[in-house]
């Protein structure tokens, strides 16, 4: 189920990134597979991490006028880099995953813009300027996307509902040992 | 992994050094997208021109009554020259010249932008099946906008002028008349060109019109490529620095029209110098 809402929000994010520039330009600031990508890194699944990366990648690159499999390269090693964070570190918190959000947006730009130098390809854009712009936009949709996305996980529907059957339990259970000790 | 990033590395070297041919990842993906890029184009574009409508309402009543006074003056002018347009057929037919249009147009719609905040080509909604081809040029009313760089059966991917790449042969003034002759390139600012190889004797002034020269083998002559906004002199043997600014409003444009022009065929002279055979692979760019 987990698996399945990921792959429906990065056919999402996919389409979002091709469309809503065209809506408002305020939207180009915004990496919304890298966000998803982070999300599905951080459920330590690498493998399927790391294709997303791969195939978001080449979605966006492919009506870019940037080189095809930059976005590929640079989302598969940010996918690779944070599961083996997630692994290794406890960032099932939303203010943890915050600054993991902000660093992955950080290195997909420097890998993206390095890998167009290295080949050759100057991008348009003013290098320092796009960088802050992405950080700052990818981090505050990244935060709101992964509050969205924790209210509709199965995880936290179970607890919800394992937290209101409970109380229900200890109210029953209690009121006989009142009226017992009376 | 590994295998992953070599693959992606691999497609992105490819992509380097083919930069000017067809690529079938691309034109296939923009054909798919064309489904979902169409319908939110056109909805987020009526939803615009809705909340416009509105607030156009406010300014109707009064602009009603200038267009109508317009209206009227525009008449007497139509009627003045309607006797001149038919006093010039019958002197054309004296002359016996003929009146062709210079170029076929396919007008077309932009439908996308590019996804990356680092590049800045746009995706029209006409492809191959209309006409379309590699390296045809976009114009609007204001002037030049591009080139095609991709190219699929129903859309087309197309590069801006002001992209570093795209330098095209330019002419300060009227063609045939002007020796300002050079190169106009796009400079990284988003809203600006610059103009090299002009040499330093020859005199520029801000606001003159550049226009293409047709000598690059992708656009034709005389398009109007914008107007000179700043003159850095320089000598004799040092070119001046010109900044030129575009004629048309390259970030706010929704109809575009796409040039069905395709450049003369290479003398057979051109085909045997040593350059030659690199020229054809790349295709023009």
């Amino acid at each position: 189920m987990e698996q399945v809402k990921i792959t429906v929000a990065l056919i999402i994010a996919v389409i979002l990134q091709w469309t809503l520039r065209n809506v408002h330009e305020v939207f180009m600031y915004v990496d919304f597979p890298l966000i998803i990508i982070v999300y599905a890194a951080l459920q330590r699944n690498t493998i399927k991490a790391l294709l997303f990366g791969t195939l978001s990648g080449i979605a966006v690159d492919a009506l870019s006028g940037g080189l095809l499999g930059a976005n590929g390269f640079s989302k598969t090693l940010i996918a690779y880099v944070v599961s083996e964070i997630a692994r290794r570190v406890y960032l099932d918190n939303l203010l943890l995953q915050i600054p993991v959000i902000a660093g992955a947006c950080l290195l997909d730009d420097l890998v993206y813009y390095g890998m167009h130098r290295l080949l050759g390809q100057e991008p348009d854009a003013p290098v320092l300027v796009t960088i802050a712009y992405t950080l700052i936009g990818t981090t505050i949709a990244g935060t709101l996307i992964y509050l969205i996305l924790g209210n509709f996980s199965a995880d936290s529907f179970k607890r919800r509902r394992r937290e209101s059957l409970s109380s229900r339990r200890q109210t029953r259970r209690r009121n006989p040992i009142r009226l017992g000790k009376r | 992994m590994i295998a992953l990033l070599l693959g992606n590395f691999v497609l992105m070297a490819y992509d380097a050094k083919t930069a000017s041919e067809e690529r079938v990842i691309r034109v296939w993906t923009q054909a798919v997208a064309n489904f979902v890029q169409s319908p939110v184009t056109t909805v987020t574009s009526s939803v615009n021109g809705y909340f416009q409508s509105i607030s156009n309402l406010r300014s109707a009543q009064s602009e009603n009554d200038r267009l109508k006074q317009r209206v009227q003056e525009l008449e007497v002018q139509v009627q003045q020259k309607e006797e001149l347009s038919k006093e010039n057929e019958s002197l054309k037919s004296l002359l016996q010249l003929k009146t062709e249009a210079k170029y076929n147009i396919v007008p077309a719609q932009i439908i996308g932008r590019d996804p990356s905040l680092w590049f800045d080509s746009a995706i029209i909604n006409r492809g191959s099946l209309d006409g379309v081809k590699l390296n045809m040029p976009i114009v609007n009313n204001g002037g030049l906008i591009g080139r095609v760089i991709a190219v699929s059966p129903i859309t087309a991917q197309i590069n801006l002028v002001t992209k570093d790449k795209s330098g095209l042969g330019g002419v300060i003034g009227a063609l045939g008349t002007s020796n300002a002759l050079g190169v106009v390139n796009g400079n990284g600012k988003r809203e600006m060109l610059e103009m090299g190889y002009i040499p330093g004797t020859i005199e520029v002034q801000v606001g003159e019109m550049v226009y293409t020269t047709g000598q690059d083998r992708i656009y034709p002559p005389g398009l109007k490529i914008g107007e000179v906004a700043e003159v850095r002199p320089g000598s004799a043997t040092v070119p001046q620095q010109i900044f030129i600014r575009p004629s048309a409003k390259l970030y706010a444009m929704e109809e575009v029209a796409v040039l069905l022009y395709e450049p003369p065929a290479t003398p057979e002279f051109e085909k045997t110098l040593p350059n030659a055979v690199k020229e054809d692979k790349k295709k023009g760019r």
